[in-house]
């Protein structure tokens, strides 16, 4: 099967500093890939690579079967890109800069209105960027790296910032666009966001991929299974912490079954603490 | 598998959306322009090589007119009195040298008067002709014949008789202006771009840098060329080898559009792409301002990048030079023009790739 996404030990130096040291990655079609790292991680400079914006030092890149190193407008034209930075012509409207983006494309039949309605933006589509809100902008972000119908879209950062409005929003865009069979590449700050969106994760560390596996799996594999149980003691409250792979943990749970039990909660790893145990560092 | 064509073309087309949106500079473009055709406009066309000299104290008219039809480029003016005489001087409308001549040539002194705005050199020349004059105007011989010869040597171009008006002599510099400004309403452009970091935007479209690259030279060129045309069609200066004079405002475009690219990609915001502008501009002015003044200009000004534009615009529009004339100008200024475009290029390529 060709992956939509695949990378192979990229490498790349800024003057003596390795941004990116080997790293490996694949992304189905339809599958949403969350990229996970702190800032200075790599994720911006494999984004870069991934999408042709830089070369990279060492290593190979195969989008859609093709190869980076020479089929670079081929793979353009049938990739997406949102980046972190709204970078739009703030003194054309919606309209115009999707139609400037349709143009470099070379689709004849581009339909804005449609794409506007998608992000919510049709009301205010023949008003200059300038006057837009930073989650406007953002929406307009979304619709213009989607206006293409790509095949891989690569997300960095798309709801950095946003209104809870508009990073529900953009996050249906994303869930739409994998549903539609397009390979997406997501890095982000918010675990939830990762957690939710993302079939599978992959941590960066200096450079390095850490580990690359479905949010499920590394819970399992690096959470905690206990249960935290809360429970009125008289004037007070008892907190009891039952691992549930110890022996007689079902007893322990069905004996605190009574009136007296106020919260019962499990102890699940987020991504984060995860990645705390793998990196040794957080991811701000 | 993409179209090139249409790409640069949809860059241009945005490019000028974008210009025409710019208030400032529509606004500077525009009112320059009309500016600088009402400034030529009201220039001097014409140039008056005679010296007027205001004499009184002569015996009579008709002797005075006979000296001044025998004297080229010397007319006499006469006052009826010497206050009258001193009185036109001081005003320095009519004349501004005059001389006193006593009716008694033999016995008298000459005074001569001078205006204070007069140049040392003239005020020697016409305390000379004083003498010839009273010479003449007393029936006495000079002493100095005109048998006894002379030669005279010009260095450099003999323009004598071919002198150039105020108004021809500011061609290149209003050309320049125009030209100048085009280039810096390019340099804004470019530099929104790096600083909105659009161009980012571009570069993962199937559009290539080079696309992008070639769409500003373009835009730019047409941008600077088109406004250079208007204000030499509205100042009539393409009357004489039109040909020559759109082939060199053509590389004097290019060659601004690589110095715009150049700002812009070097100025870190608005008023840093204005000092850069300024920084690569201004000195270009100078070979257009040394065509102002007589004489021949400085070696280092011949030696820069704008000089081979100054020197075909004058050497064509107001002295009729052809293409054997005005190739090495031309060979020169398109040799920087090659340079500045090849630095403009290679400037803004390496920022957009630090983006």
């Amino acid at each position: 099967m060709t992956h939509s996404i695949e990378a192979t030990n990229l490498e790349f130096s800024y003057g003596d500093h390795k941004a990116v040291d080997g790293v490996s990655l694949q992304v189905e079609p339809g599958e949403i890939l969350g990229f996970l790292g702190p800032n200075g991680a790599g994720k911006s400079t494999t984004i870069k690579i991934l999408t042709g914006q830089l070369r990279p030092d060492s290593g190979e890149i195969t989008i859609l079967g093709m190869d980076m190193a020479s089929d670079r407008e081929e793979i353009q034209a049938r990739m997406g890109v949102c980046f972190e930075e709204k970078n739009h012509y703030t003194n054309m409207s919606a309209r115009e800069n999707l139609a400037f983006f349709g143009r470099l494309f070379d689709i004849e039949d581009l339909d804005i209105d449609g794409l506007l309605e998608t992000v919510d933006l049709t009301d205010r589509a023949d008003d200059r960027v300038s006057e837009y809100s930073k989650g406007m902008r953002q929406r307009l972000l979304m619709a213009r790296a989607i206006s293409n119908r790509p095949d891989v879209l690569f997300l960095d950062e798309p709801t950095d910032g946003l209104d809870p409005v508009s990073a529900q929003a953009v996050r249906r865009v994303i869930e739409r666009e994998a549903a539609r069979g397009a390979a997406v590449l997501l890095t982000t700050h918010d675990m939830m966001e990762a957690d939710q969106l993302s079939d599978r994760v992959s941590f960066i560390n200096e450079g390095h991929v850490l580990v690359n596996d479905t949010p499920e799996n590394l819970k399992l594999a690096h959470g905690k299974r206990n249960v935290k149980v809360r429970t009125r003691d008289g004037g007070g409250v008892t907190e009891k912490v039952i691992p549930l792979d110890e022996a007689g943990a079902g007893e322990q749970l069905r004996d605190l079954l009574t009136d007296d039990l106020m919260t019962i909660h499990t102890e699940e790893a987020t991504l984060e603490d995860i990645f705390i145990q793998m990196a040794g560092r957080g991811l701000e | 598998m993409s179209n090139r064509s249409g790409v640069v073309k949809a860059i241009i087309a945005k490019d000028f959306r974008l210009f025409t949106r710019d208030r400032f500079f529509l606004w500077v473009s525009i009112v320059g322009l009309v500016f600088y055709v009402a400034l030529f406009w009201l220039l001097p066309d014409t140039v008056d090589e005679t010296l007027k000299i205001g004499v009184t104290g002569f015996g009579s008219e008709a002797n005075l007119g006979e000296i001044s039809e025998s004297d080229q480029g010397l007319e006499l003016v006469p006052y009826e009195d010497e206050d009258a005489l001193r009185a036109a001087v001081e005003e320095g409308d009519e004349v501004i040298v005059g001389l006193a001549l006593p009716t008694d040539i033999s016995d008298a002194v000459i005074t001569v008067y001078i205006g204070s705005g007069v140049p040392e050199s003239v005020s020697g020349a016409v305390e000379g002709i004083a003498t010839e004059l009273a010479y003449a105007a007393a029936g006495v011989p000079s002493p100095v014949s005109g048998t006894t010869g002379s030669e005279v040597i010009v260095l450099g171009e003999d323009r004598a008789g071919n002198q150039v008006s105020l108004q021809d002599s500011f061609k290149p510099l209003l050309a320049f202006f125009v030209l100048m400004i085009e280039s810096m309403a390019l340099a804004t452009l470019v530099a929104a771009e790096v600083q909105a970091k659009t161009v980012k935007a571009i570069s993962v479209t199937p559009a290539t840098i080079s696309d992008f690259l070639t769409a500003k030279t373009v835009f730019g060129t047409l941008l600077a060329f088109s406004q250079a045309v208007i204000l030499m069609i509205a100042i009539r200066s393409l009357g004489a080898g039109p040909v020559i004079l759109l082939t060199a405002v053509l590389l004097g475009s290019v060659l601004v559009t690589g110095f715009g690219l150049l700002a812009g990609s070097i100025g870190k915001d608005y008023v840093g792409v204005i000092f850069w502008s300024m920084a690569f501009l201004i000195p270009m002015m100078i070979p257009a301002l040394a065509f102002l003044f007589p004489g021949s200009t400085a070696g280092w000004v011949q030696a820069m990048p704008s000089y081979g534009l100054a020197r075909v615009m004058v050497d064509v529009s107001n002295y009729g030079a052809g293409w054997a004339e005005v190739a090495p100008y031309l060979g020169l200024l398109a040799l920087w023009t090659l340079a500045s475009l090849f630095a403009g290029w290679r400037v803004l390529d390496r920022k957009v790739q630090t983006l």
